[in-house]
């Protein structure tokens, strides 16, 4: 019996060169001798076979057929979907990607430059560790076929039509129609349980005039479902300067004499708010509105009774 | 790419297969050495895939063969036969590709129309443009970029949270990279004499001293190693499962469930970072050991508590 490598190599061959799909009982007429002998073992040899050519991505088309051999299912892999568009990339267009692989270090770009005919190895003095999500290739693969996606999401099934995924602060999201909301709303990519289905392709036109970043809320800290709301918190001299160049000279209500101001913050996302607040340690305190600087009081009491 | 020694698996093989056929069927002829190098491959693992494959073709697998073969040390092909273009994209490759674009695309230095740009206008053509990257950068980010790949010292005024304060030193940035969305430089610290990490975004001044040092290669740590030092010290924490963020945001050494509660190991680069870990982890998070910690939020808390509930505070 034939290597393992050599018979998916020829089967590979097969199902591209045929004209007609051809049943299993032909394939292994074709390859004879390199699947083992029996029905049962045929099946599962071939079975394997397919899963491993799903996995490394070649397609194969199944059909059932009618006529004479009606009932059995017939393979062939259409060469228009299995080969690489010509991209025509020019040579600086080749280098360019190669240095931003070499960048954000996903793990398969190495092997989709070698299909486009690049090299991997760059480096970069610039690198940015991009997070890797399994979901993430196929929500992308959906969002560009407008295909809808289902999944878990904090103990609930969501069904959503993704228009994009977007990368914010280190943090994968995905953005799109929810068919059950029938609105639009932001997923955290790391957050989905068990894996994304995928449906079929062209069931729903993204809005024309869909913007990303302007349905996105533009801080971590107005993400969340209450209105939105804002606190004011003095900030202390030596992170001040720190706080003003981050939020802006607009967020500034009252500067006062030591160097300390008093800036504007969102606190529509309390979890987001307080990651902020005490990210500036003892340097900073919630002036108002009365209400979040008694939440964080009371926070601030819980964990002092906690000892 | 970096060769692996050891048996491949199948699937692995028939991969790189797809793909170095039909660019040696392009060349027509490539040294062993040379193909070997470029598919990540030792010279015998390719040796024994182009010999494999040289017996693989169409039925009744006679004249139809794959026609290639190895002879003194250069691969050759003849007739190109139908394994003539690669393989397309899968979706994961597709994905990085787009994905490392697009991040690229908003690292300092990046021109927003040259050839990276092209190169992702045809990839979005191609695949589907629907990956948005919104990554800003630090107002220092591109100056130290420059400096790192000059090797120039720049003078900074740092912000530095163990220290609570701003301070001054000299410094040579070799190598700037962005994790979890934030953006540190690896450099000489000419203060110390040694290599740190320092955050883009706490260095609040900068500005060349005019000196240029030699270049010195410096690796960037991949996210699963960043803060993964052993000379760390690390702490265990019992969190609600609401806090599972944790466990995303910062690399963690071990995770253990315990009913609705998780056992996290962490590495812990500084005292004031643990501080502020458990001052955002609220009543919740209980710190199991070492035992000098184990107060420590609650410390933490009484010592701002008294901020709000004392006289220093002004506010009405």
């Amino acid at each position: 019996m034939a290597d393992a490598l050599e018979r998916i190599t020829n089967l590979v061959a097969l199902l591209l060169e045929t004209r007609a799909p051809l049943t299993l009982e032909q394939i292994a007429n074709e390859l004879r001798g390199q699947y083992p002998p029996g029905e049962a073992a045929l099946r599962g040899a071939f079975e394997r076979d397919k899963a491993m050519l799903r996995e490394i991505g070649v397609p194969i088309d199944s059909e059932v057929l009618a006529g004479s051999d009606a009932g059995k299912t017939a393979y062939r892999i259409d060469r228009r979907r299995y080969e690489l568009a010509e991209l025509e990339l020019a040579d600086d267009e080749r280098r360019a990607l190669q240095m931003a692989v070499a960048a954000a270090r996903l793990s398969d770009g190495d092997f989709g430059l070698l299909k486009l005919g690049a090299d991997g190895g760059a480096s970069s003095i610039v690198v940015a560790n991009v997070p890797d999500d399994p979901a993430l290739p196929a929500l992308r693969e959906a969002a560009a076929q407008h295909a809808e996606v289902a999944f878990g999401y904090r103990g609930r099934a969501r069904r959503l039509q993704p228009y994009a995924v977007l990368l914010r602060d280190g943090t994968w999201y995905v953005i799109g129609h929810d068919v059950e909301y029938d609105a639009v709303r932001t997923y955290r990519v790391d957050r989905i349980e068990d894996g994304v289905t995928v449906g079929d392709d062209a069931t729903f036109e993204r809005p024309a005039d869909f913007d990303v970043r302007s349905v996105f809320p533009t801080d971590p800290k107005l993400l969340g479902d209450e209105p939105a709301s804002r606190a004011v918190v003095r900030v202390d001299a030596p992170r001040a300067a720190w706080v003003v160049a981050a939020m802006g000279e607009g967020a500034v209500q009252h500067t006062h004499a030591d160097g300390g101001v008093e800036v504007e913050v969102p606190c529509a996302n309390i979890d987001a708010f307080r990651s902020w607040l005490f990210g500036l340690g003892e340097h900073a305190e919630v002036v108002s509105p009365p209400e979040v600087r008694a939440a964080v009081v009371a926070w601030l009491r819980e964990m002092v009774g906690a000892r | 790419m970096i060769a692996r020694r050891g048996p491949r698996p199948t699937a692995e093989r028939l991969r790189r297969l797809l793909v170095m056929l039909p660019w040696l069927m392009e060349r027509g002829e490539v040294p062993v050495a040379e193909m070997a190098e470029r598919f990540g491959l030792t010279e015998a693992q390719l040796v024994s895939d182009i010999e494999l494959v040289s017996m693989c073709g169409l039925p009744p697998y006679l004249d139809e063969l794959i026609d290639v073969w190895i002879d003194d040390g250069v691969v050759s092909t003849g007739i190109p036969r139908v394994f003539t273009k690669p393989l397309r994209l899968t979706a994961p490759e597709g994905f990085a590709l787009l994905a490392a674009a697009r991040v690229a695309l908003q690292l300092p230095g990046a021109e927003p129309d040259g050839a990276l740009a092209r190169a992702l206008e045809k990839l979005a053509a191609a695949l589907g443009d629907v990956v948005v990257v919104d990554q800003p950068q630090p107002p220092a980010t591109a100056d130290i970029t420059d400096a790192a790949e000059r090797g120039a010292r720049l003078r900074v005024t740092y912000w530095s949270a163990t220290a609570d304060g701003a301070s001054e030193r000299v410094i040579t940035p070799r190598r700037v990279f962005l994790d979890r969305g934030r953006w540190y430089v690896i450099a000489d610290d000419h203060r110390s004499g040694q290599e740190r990490t320092f955050r883009v975004d706490r260095i609040e001044q900068w500005a060349p001293t005019g000196e240029v040092d030699p270049p010195r290669a410096v690796a960037a740590p991949t996210a699963d190693e960043w803060f993964l030092d052993d000379d760390l010290r690390t702490a265990r924490l019992e969190l609600p499962a609401a806090a599972g963020w944790v466990v995303e945001r910062y690399p963690v050494r071990t995770v253990e469930q315990r009913g609705e509660r998780l056992v996290v190991e962490l590495a812990v680069t500084d005292e004031r970072w643990l501080r502020e870990l458990l001052l955002r982890l609220g009543s919740g998070a209980t710190v199991l050991a070492p035992d000098e910690w184990r107060h420590l939020g609650a410390e933490a808390a009484a010592g701002l508590l008294a901020r709000y509930e004392g006289a220093g505070s002004d506010a009405s």
